[in-house]
Order: C-alpha cells, then structure tokens, then sequence
C-alpha cells in the first residue's frame, strides 16, 4: 500500500548527491548480483547437466573418457522401448504410486479427521511419535525394516510363526518385495501427511461445522459434505506430492534392500536409470529413460497442476 | 439430510460443541496408538538391538536384559564411523549456512526490487524441483570428475550450494516484511546491504532457524548423490558407512544397529530438543 511512496523523489533528499553512471550502472546490475550465486549453482547443477543429457540420449557411450561417444539418432530411444526390463519399471512405478496413495494420502486423512477432537495434550504426543519415520536417514529405515523382515531372525516373521503361520519371504518374494517397499516408503510419510492434513483440518472454520450440526447433519454428512470438499486442495497437494516424489523416494530402501530384485520386481523407472547408468555403463541408454522420465512426470506434474488450480477455488 | 429423518432416536446432538461420544474418542486414541506404535516401534528396536550383546542379538524379549556396547565398539572399529560421523556434519553444516546465504541473498533481490526477468528467473527456479536428481546425475557426476572432485567432500557440498525452496521461502518473508520498517531505514541512508543483514535478517531469526533445521536434517540424510561419489569410507558421508554391514555373506545385525543408532542420533537428539520447530518446519516445507 505504502510502497508507491517510496519512488516519489522528494523522498530522497537525504541522499541529495548525483549517482555517476557507474553508480547508475551498477543500480542496475544489482538484483542480477544477487541472484547470481543461486542461479550459478541451477545452471551449472540442473539445467545445463538437463541439456546435455537430452544430447547424451542420441549417444552411445560407456562413460570412460578415453572410448569416444557415438551419435547414433534415436537408436537408445528405439533400444529402450523395446526393452521388456523398462516396461517393467514403468509398470512397477505405477504400482508404487498406487500403492503409496492409499498409505500416505487416505490414511493420514482418515487419522486427521479422526483424532481431531483429542485434547491437544494427547494429540500433541502422537503427533511428536508419528513423525519420527519423516526424519529418520532413509538408509536408517532401511537397515532397520531389513532388520524386522528379516526372514530367518526378523521380530516380524518370529511373530507370525508364533501365531502358527509361515514366515513371509517380504523381500525375496517377487510378488511381495514391491509392496514392502511401497509399505516402508509410506511408513515414512504416514506422519508428515497426517500433520499436513490435520493442520488444514483444524483450519477449517467451527461456524460452518457448528451450522451444519444445527441443521441437524450426521458426522458423516459433515465429513463428506464439508470437510472433504474443503480440504481437497490440501488432499491435492499431497498427491501432487506423492506422484511426482514418491518413486523417488523409494531409490534408497530399493537400494539397500532388494537392489531392484527378485529379477527387476522392485525395480522402478528411478532405479532404472540408475542401473542403466552406473550397473551397466550405458550412458545413452540412462538418458534417453531420463528424457523419457523427465517429459511424462512433467506432463504429469502439468496436469495435476491444472487440477489442483481449478480445485483450489473452493477455498475463496 | 433426507437420512437425518429416518435415523431412530434423533439425538439431541445440536447442544453438543465439539465433544465427540467417548466410543469415538476411543477410537482415535486406539488409531493413534496403533500408527504410533508402527512408526516408533522399528527405531526402538533398532536402539534395543545395538544394545544387546552378541550372544542375545536374536532374543525376541523387548527389553534388554543385559546392555552392551560391544557392537558400538565393533562398528568403530571395522569401518571409520567417526570420520565418516564428522564429515557428515562438515557437509550438513556448510550446506546449510550456503544455502542460507544465496537464499537470503536471491530473495531479497527477488522481494525488494522489481527488474528484467524476475519473473523468468523465479520461473526457472520454482521449476527446478521437477528435475529428479536421477536425470543430471550422469552430467553431474562428469562434471565433478572433470574437476578432479570424486571422493571429495566439496563434491558433495557444491551441488547443493543453493535450493529453490530456501529462496521462495525467503522471498515470501521478506515480501511481507513491514514496509515501513524498510523506508524508515532507507530515510536514515542505510545501504541495502546494511537493511538486508541488520534490519531484515535479524528480524527473520524464527523463518531462518526452520529452514535452517530442515536444510540440516535433509542433507545430513542425503543418500544417493554420496552414493554416486564415494570411493573410500575416510571421504564419505555416515550414510554410506552403514551399507558395509550388508555383505553378500550375510549381516552383521549387532554393528549394523549400533551404527544406524549414531548416524540418526545427532537427528534424533535435534528432534527431541527442538520438536516443535523441527515439525514445524517440515510442515511449512509442504503448506505452500
């Protein structure tokens, strides 16, 4: 409101003294300075590196500097998408986003709206505990659910057998690897969505609640017909969040427990690319699956945008 | 609402602020000590286990009987947890004062001045979290490579050297920062160097130190761009410390705990002083 004033001249008789046009030049150079550290590291560190691996894509290479790099078009791209092993990826990935929704989306939402009548002291206690998982070192979540799952001494297989029932194979079944790590990844997550969640819950306004319950709506009605509708933007958000990040966020219990196996079950597009780039030394073929990746997430990430602008209207 | 007539015994629930029926409290209380066991539980087994000594490592009681900090001994001794615990920090920290600098540095430009391109440049750094680490990683790794840097800790450091998220958090801030505060001090012929660090910096302390303990806390967590570097344990970070426990023959449960337990124990300890900033923070990184 204030700031047109701040241009006015008479404001500036405390600096009464001409600017040399050095002084004029540099007025001008200024912001670009100070920006310039922040934007030096993205164009050095993400953009450049973008573009020189959208031309690494049309090569082939194996990464030692001493083998020359061949153009070879679109042979990588052709090579990739007729590559069971991708397909698979692709599929899994997909799993990965299926599976992670319900854990780090719905879950956390059903438990926000749930607890958000428990005294502030208890809800402050589980709300300290929840969150633990979030800032745990991944690779520590790792180690410690190897641990758990572990099939021969792990707590959680010794006390399925104490039940009477067969120890599961979590992470050397092929048909169940991939959901463990869908379940640690979400695990990690469950906290943060639920605080994300119940903040916006709480934020809610009382008086439109306290009409409803007037009008004589059950808490069904009232869940249904106001709170989801009012937090859909927060509920956006957070998918926004889980498509884009979550099979990334995976890469590290991939890693440390299954290295993508049994044969590629756990493997998803991230960990191909990684495979690709420094398991087998093909550098054309990680980045042409890196091209391939960063095109769909953006149209993705577009879409959901869109999505998310055209929900977020309900909150005016 | 057509429902609302053919519930039996319409209760009389409108004088009822809030106060949800105690079976419904029960509930949440039961929903929540069930998350909460599931999220906590596999730390505190971690914590139990490192603390058993070799010949109990497999006991299923939840309590240690006997506590001992032989595998703590045998983790430093087999792999350089020490170095690897200092370098972590070394990294962690110079990050986060980095980061801290060219954000507040970019957001004021981007806040106090109105020039070519803002927009363009705001633009192009907004959109840099859409590109995934795994997609530079092979020009990355090229360039520290082609700068001798491999197995460095400046390698893992330079990339990092300013996020986008840092910068819109602080141009935000800075944006609703009181005006009048600001042309009260140009009044008085303050550089905008002087506003920058002795007016407005001073007066974001809360903003900075959440940022500043969510910087912390992710790069000491950082995996996969020490995964790509590291050549010896002497120049590496904790987290890839960890993995030497995991052979092919098999795994050494004991050191693995014991070692896992201190590279999360500096996190651990941050989070136990300083909870509410630290959710805070986290919280603030995704309401946006």
């Amino acid at each position: 409101m204030t700031e047109t004033s701040s241009s006015l001249p008479t404001l500036s008789r405390t600096r009464p003294r001409e600017i040399t046009p050095r002084q004029r030049l540099y007025r001008r150079l200024r912001p670009y300075l100070y920006l310039l550290p922040a934007i030096l590291c993205f164009v050095v560190w993400i953009y450049e590196p973008l573009a020189r691996a959208f031309m690494l894509s049309f090569q082939q290479w194996n990464l030692l500097p001493t083998t020359p790099k061949v153009w070879i078009g679109l042979e990588n791209y052709r090579n990739i998408f007729a590559l069971p092993k991708f397909w698979q990826a692709l599929a899994n990935t997909w799993y990965y986003l299926l599976g992670l929704l319900p854990l780090a989306v719905a879950l956390p939402l059903a438990i926000a709206i749930f607890t958000q009548d428990l005294p502030a002291r208890s809800r402050n206690l589980y709300r300290a505990l929840i969150f633990v998982p979030m800032i745990v070192p991944p690779v520590v979540g790792a180690a410690v659910w190897r641990w758990l799952l572990d099939s021969n001494h792990g707590i959680v297989n010794l006390a399925l057998q104490g039940l009477g029932l067969e120890p599961v194979g979590f992470l050397s079944n092929a048909s169940i690897a991939l959901w463990t790590i869908t379940f640690i990844t979400g695990w990690k997550l469950i906290g943060f969505s639920t605080l994300i969640l119940a903040a916006a819950n709480a934020s809610i306004d009382e008086a439109l609640i306290e009409a409803a319950r007037l009008d004589g709506a059950t808490r069904w009605e009232i869940v249904r017909d106001i709170r989801l509708p009012l937090l859909s933007p927060t509920i956006l958000l957070l998918v926004l969040m889980v498509v884009l990040l979550g099979a990334q966020w995976s890469f590290a219990y991939i890693h440390v427990l299954t290295e993508g196996g049994p044969l590629g079950a756990t493997t998803n597009i991230y960990y191909l690319l990684w495979q690709f780039g420094f398991g087998s030394l093909s550098v054309g073929w990680s980045s042409a699956s890196a091209v391939i990746l960063f095109v769909g997430f953006g149209l993705l990430a577009m879409a959901l945008f869109a999505l998310k602008a055209r929900f977020s209207f309900h909150d005016d | 609402m057509t429902i609302d007539a053919t519930l039996p015994g319409a209760m009389p629930r409108p004088a009822r602020r809030a106060r949800p029926a105690r079976w419904e409290a029960g509930i949440g209380h039961g929903l929540m000590i069930l998350t909460a066991l599931i999220c906590v539980f596999p730390i505190y087994w971690m914590i139990v286990t490192s603390l058993r000594p070799e010949n109990a490592i497999f006991s299923t009681r939840l309590w240690p009987d006997t506590a001992s900090l032989e595998n703590y001994a045998y983790a430093l001794r087999a792999v350089p947890i020490r170095q690897m615990l200092v370098n972590t920090f070394i990294v962690s920290f110079t990050v986060t004062v980095i980061q801290l600098v060219t954000g507040i540095l970019a957001g004021y430009a981007f806040a106090r001045w109105r020039f070519r391109g803002s927009a363009l440049f705001f633009g192009a750094i907004a959109l840099t979290w859409l590109v995934p680490l795994q997609v530079v990683m092979i020009p990355n790794y090229l360039l520290v490579s082609r700068l001798g840097m491999i197995d460095t800790l400046g390698a893992l450091i330079l990339p990092h050297v300013a996020s986008a998220f840092a910068i819109m958090l602080l141009a935000q801030s800075m944006r609703s920062f009181p005006s009048e505060v600001i042309e009260a001090a140009r009044m008085d012929g303050a550089s905008h160097a002087h506003i920058l660090w002795q007016v407005i910096v001073p007066n974001l302390r809360g903003t900075l130190a959440s940022l500043a303990i969510l910087i912390f806390i992710s790069t000491w967590n950082e995996y996969f761009w020490p995964l790509l570097l590291s050549r010896t344990p002497e120049n590496s970070v904790v987290q890839i410390g960890l993995q030497m426990f995991i052979t092919s023959e098999g795994t050494q449960w004991g050191p693995l705990m014991a070692a896992s337990t201190m590279a999360s124990l500096p996190i651990l300890l941050i989070y136990l002083v300083l909870q509410r900033q630290v959710i805070a923070s986290f919280m603030k990184s995704g309401l946006r």
